[in-house]
């Protein structure tokens, strides 16, 4: 690990750390207080910021001058933050952020059906606390996902010390199969996959439009369930107060083809599907997208 | 063993559609990731189901996949040696 790095992660526990502080004692809306002057500052004098936001930004808000990109930057930066802030509360005091989940019970249908299920969502609204919703669902639920045990913005689970681990088991995506053997057998046993649709990690992608610009997505779910006949339930979350979060179903489809041939031209459509779905979503709640990087020139 | 694993060639060419392949050109020590077949993570998931689907043995983990899926030799030892 270099020096500049081993900097870079004692500042970010610091400043993590900080918001804890405030959070123990001012509670989720001091911390939502402190984190306006932290991030304005943040967005006047960091570039590295714009440059984070502008692929998303600019493609979301074609239209936008400087003055109103500045502003979008700001809210979108004070949304993350609000989520990284939602996400520690939840690990402080379970249960603090009220959950609605339109369409659980025709996922509960889904499930009875035995055939297991992908749940396919991205990294979009405040998709972590909500993924506590799954802990009531009637089978056992797992993560296909890059696990950082180390990272310094732990996920809320790591946090509460009332939870003897995550609200699902954790299949990594790191190895020789990426994962896909553990959920194919699982989804075989009837149970849950969720999968996050939106950032390519590792594994299999292929490339359709988003917001006007070819982007590579991975295709990982729709193979998954396509080869175990299951159907994939596309649910996205979104922070819709400051103590309420909305999960809804989004779509739901079974992907399937014929033979080999086939089957890139079915995963593109389907990727093509998810696409649209988030390009819907993104018009709704424009400033609840939280990829930073600039996946258009993956 | 040899009709397990002509099972296994005439499985990948068949149901696998693997192109410009015939059960013969398959051998035994090839390996089917990467060099070789060129099997990828994806068909890991399809050679998962067609096994359990063929001889209801369960490849369930990544060590399992490591162990039964090197090359043709190495998935007919895994399934005669799960095989219920």
């Amino acid at each position: 690990m270099t020096k500049q790095w081993t900097l870079k992660k004692r500042l970010e526990a610091i400043g993590h750390g900080f918001f804890y502080l405030t959070m123990h004692f001012l509670g989720q809306l001091g911390a939502y207080v402190l984190l306006v002057p932290v991030v304005t500052v943040y967005v006047l004098f960091g570039r590295g910021i714009h440059r984070a936001t502008a692929p998303y930004l600019s493609r979301r808000f074609p239209a936008h001058g400087r003055v109103d990109r500045w502003f979008d930057t700001l809210r979108n930066i004070i949304s993350f933050g609000q989520v990284l802030v939602d996400r520690g509360w939840l690990g402080m005091k379970a249960g603090s952020l009220e959950g609605e989940f339109d369409g659980y019970d025709r996922l509960l249908d889904l499930i009875k059906q035995g055939k297991g299920v992908v749940l396919l969502t991205a990294h979009v609204g405040n998709w972590q606390s909500a993924l506590a919703k799954l802990d009531n669902l009637p089978a056992r639920v797992h993560a296909l996902m890059k696990y950082d045990q180390a990272a310094v913005a732990k996920h809320y689970f790591d946090l509460d010390e009332r939870r003897s681990g995550p609200p699902f088991e954790i299949i990594n995506i790191d190895g020789p199969f990426g994962g896909m053997i553990e959920a194919t057998a699982a989804l075989q046993r009837g149970e849950v996959v969720t999968i996050m649709g939106d950032r390519l990690t590792k594994g299999s992608s292929v490339t359709v439009d988003f917001l006007g610009s070819p982007m590579r997505f991975p295709d990982t779910a729709y193979a998954l369930a396509s080869m175990v006949d299951a159907p994939v339930v596309v649910v996205l979350a979104a922070k819709t107060g400051r103590k309420t979060y909305k999960l809804r179903i989004w779509d739901v489809f079974t992907p399937g083809f014929e033979d080999r041939s086939k089957r890139g031209e079915m995963l593109t459509a389907h990727a093509k599907k998810f696409a649209e779905i988030l390009e819907k979503y993104l018009r709704q709640y424009p400033y609840q997208w939280y990829n930073f990087f600039d996946f258009w020139r993956q | 063993m040899d009709e397990l694993k002509q099972q296994l060639k005439e499985m990948l060419v068949n149901e696998m559609k693997i192109q410009g392949m015939t059960p013969a050109d398959i051998k035994d020590d090839e390996p089917l990731f990467g060099d070789g077949l060129g099997l990828d993570s994806l068909d890991a998931v399809e050679l998962v189901v067609l096994v359990n689907k063929h001889f209801s043995v369960q490849i369930a983990d990544m060590e399992q996949g490591k162990e039964a899926f090197v090359n043709i030799n190495s998935l007919a030892q895994f399934i005669e040696k799960n095989k219920a």
